[in-house]
């Protein structure tokens, strides 16, 4: 009797406890077979910058990259697949720095912390060697500047959670560089405190930031860098000729400078170009570092800039006894040699590249001098004894008073663009 | 008579039980048992953290501290970035803790990692607990309840990311202190403490698969910010917190995990042993076979023996008659 009765409770408890499993197989086996979709790989592209001259043209026409803007292969009508915002290229608005607003007061979501003046200004014409203004102002294609809050919500409750809201629009512009430099994300560095006369301080901050600049930035002329390449120590860098000789504006270079090229992370202002108290330096990869000579050295040998010692300037007057100014100076270099491994040496005679410099057929215009009608007729020689094009012209032979360049032959004209 | 009745009852109760668990075995795909339903769900939150955009402010320790009720003192006093000397863990004053890492491309830059709980799809310590103190929400939450936790630790153990701790300052009543994904807040409709306050938006909060097309695309777009790597997208099978990076996250205190889930082994061990209780059942009615085979041969053996001495004791007897 006894028996039967444990064999009951037995045969009851296997029953209830199959029951049981039975029961959260079935549902956990719904649960699992939401999987998820298998993951795509991510390849890495190439974004080209888009060239100024095309902006009007159709934009399938354009040199810009299609993947800049639409994120599938092939975009249609109806799905065109854009990109949120594409960063490259979409800046087509420029200021100068004076064009800009001064001082602008940041106070539309001051909840825990009070306002924040900032100095637009000075930051615009810091950012010249930054970027320029599309470092912040990163999409605006045509009309007036965009402010950060025309495109950023205010809110982080949001549908669009690929666009950063405002707040982190604002502090992802500030931070990035102010705590390079300033090593603290104290937020009263910017933010003027929530006391009582918030409104007063405000206002002694924009009094107290107005009409301020940015110092001049110091322009070297020359610098010498120490490298660690073995066939060619030192690569002398003469600053100054880069602009005026070469007409290299400042920002094909200075593209993307660091704040802590200038502000050293000591928090003192130092000049860049002194550049003393500077310990931190940025690490590149090879093409990163010599990518602002390379850009126009593309061809060039190592040794043109490493070299064992200091070079002089380059000149070339001094080199070829050739004089560029006043007709030459402004052209490209590859206007006149043809580019090759090395630059060949050019016959010094004007016939020599200007093929159109014949008696009778030649347009003295293109100096920028028109000649009047009774010297039109003249034979080249009349003036330009021997045709030696590079010396001053002769008056005297026709006229005892007269002189060049004085006096000239005709009138003076708008150098005709070529 | 009566005990063969018996026996015989019970070798078909046996081959019952036997079919009726193979039986469910066979319709029945082997799913793990303990994890909740529905844990995958589309909808399931999640958090981007960019670590490329963290700037280390640490107000997030602070929003976590306030929003759990802990003491968290002045949030001004949370931009000394002295802490950082020293390589923290989540523990019971804080649910939360950043970490700084050196940036090898520009070391005025350095990467800094916020560490709470990753909120696991297939959590280790929910499959460890042995009360069922820590449960898996659909939502994507992990979350722990004080009420059925007994204390053991083993979630601690459990965790791959080494995320529970124990207040082992408290005599009475210990807690185990764990990030819940602020289901207080999160109710009431509003984000994450974290995420709230983080002025950068390096913390972004959305639908598990939205947040993991958004670190798709910004890897697409930034090949060179960062590595092709979404960390918690497949580690441990899937976190609902997943985190982007300029650098090899090995580098920056992850720890290297497999993508299949933490409890698998243990769960496929467990389950495999009790699956649907066929195993133990086979098991038991192999005992009883076995035993009830060898009572019947016992008896049997007895019957015989007796048989035996009877005859033995017949036979002496006739050879004394006999004598």
């Amino acid at each position: 009797m006894k028996k039967n009765v444990f064999l009951f409770v037995f045969f009851l408890c296997l029953l209830t406890s199959l029951g049981i499993y039975g029961f959260q197989g079935g549902k956990s086996a719904t649960g699992t077979q939401k999987q998820e979709k298998p993951n795509i790989i991510v390849k890495s592209r190439q974004v080209i910058k888009p060239d100024n001259k095309n902006q009007n043209k159709l934009h399938a026409k354009c040199t810009l990259n299609c993947k800049t803007c639409h994120y599938c292969e092939y975009p249609t009508k109806k799905n065109p697949c854009l990109i949120y915002c594409p960063r490259d290229g979409m800046v087509t608005v420029f200021h100068t720095p004076e064009e800009c607003p001064e001082v602008i007061t940041l106070d539309e979501m001051s909840v825990r912390f009070g306002a924040v003046v900032f100095s637009h200004k000075i930051h615009a014409e810091m950012s010249q060697m930054s970027n320029g203004c599309q470092g912040c102002h990163h999409y605006n294609t045509t009309g007036p500047v965009l402010a950060c809050r025309k495109c950023h919500e205010q809110t982080r409750i949001r549908k669009d959670l690929n666009k950063v809201d405002l707040k982190g629009a604002y502090h992802r512009q500030c931070m990035t560089c102010h705590r390079q430099w300033s090593h603290t994300t104290d937020c009263n560095f910017c933010h003027i405190s929530k006391v009582p006369n918030h409104k007063q301080k405000i206002q002694e901050k924009i009094i107290q930031i107005s009409g301020k600049e940015h110092p001049k930035t110091v322009e070297p002329n020359k610098l010498v860098f120490e490298t660690s390449y073995k066939k060619g120590k030192f690569v002398t860098f003469y600053h100054e000729d880069h602009i005026k000789v070469f007409n290299v504006a400042c920002n094909k270079c200075h593209w993307d400078e660091n704040c802590i090229t200038c502000h050293d992370p000591n928090n003192k202002l130092t000049h860049g170009a002194k550049g003393k108290n500077i310990s931190i330096k940025t690490k590149k990869t090879f093409d990163e570092h010599h990518a602002p000579c390379n850009n126009c050295h593309k061809q060039d040998h190592c040794n043109v800039c490493h070299n064992d010692k200091e070079l002089e300037a380059w000149d070339h007057f001094k080199v070829t006894k050739f004089e560029l100014k006043p007709h030459h100076d402004k052209l490209a270099c590859t206007k006149c040699h043809e580019r090759t491994s090395k630059f060949q040496k050019l016959n010094s005679d004007c016939n020599s590249c200007h093929k159109n410099f014949k008696p009778g057929k030649f347009n003295h215009n293109v100096v920028a001098l028109k000649l009047s009608d009774n010297h039109a007729d003249l034979a080249c020689e009349s003036c330009h004894v021997k045709s030696r094009f590079k010396d001053k012209p002769v008056c005297k032979e026709c006229h005892d008073d007269k002189e060049f360049p004085k006096s000239l032959p005709g009138e003076k004209i708008a150098k005709k663009k070529k | 008579m009566e005990t063969n009745s018996n026996s015989h009852s019970r070798r078909h109760f046996i081959k019952n039980v036997a079919a009726l668990g193979a039986g469910v075995v066979a319709t029945s795909a082997n799913q793990a048992v303990a994890a909740p339903a529905n844990i995958l769900s589309e909808d399931r939150k999640g958090v981007l953290v960019d670590t490329t955009v963290c700037i280390g402010c640490r107000n997030c320790e602070w929003a976590c501290k306030k929003s759990h009720d802990k003491e968290s003192g002045n949030i001004e006093e949370y931009s000394d970035r002295s802490v950082f000397k020293q390589f923290r863990r989540p523990s019971a004053a804080t649910y939360t803790v950043v970490n700084e890492f050196s940036n090898p491309k520009n070391p005025a830059l350095p990467i800094n990692v916020k560490v709470q709980c990753m909120h696991c799809d297939r959590p280790a310590c929910v499959s460890a607990c042995i009360v069922g103190a820590l449960s898996k929400y659909e939502d994507g939450s992990t979350i722990w309840d004080p009420v059925k936790c007994i204390g053991c630790r083993y979630c601690m153990v459990a965790c791959s990311f080494q995320i529970p701790t124990f207040d082992y300052n408290k005599a009475i009543e210990p807690n185990i202190n764990k990030c819940d994904f602020c289901n207080e807040r999160r109710k009431a409709g509003k984000l994450p403490a974290c995420v709230d306050i983080c002025p950068v938006e390096a913390l972004v909060f959305g639908t598990r698969s939205e947040i993991i097309k958004i670190a798709r695309e910004k890897i697409q777009r930034n090949p060179e910010r960062y590595i092709n790597h979404i960390y918690g997208e497949n580690e441990v099978s899937g976190t609902s917190w997943v985190y982007l990076a300029g650098r090899n996250f090995y580098e920056l205190g992850f720890p290297k995990l497999g993508f299949k889930h933490a409890p698998g082994v243990s769960e496929a061990i467990q389950h495999g042993i009790f699956a649907y209780f066929v195993p133990p059942v086979m098991f038991y009615s192999l005992l009883g076979t076995m035993m009830w085979i060898y009572k019947r041969r016992e008896e049997f053996n007895k019957e015989a023996e007796l048989a035996e001495e009877l005859e033995l004791q017949s036979e002496p007897e006739s050879e004394v008659e006999e004598l």
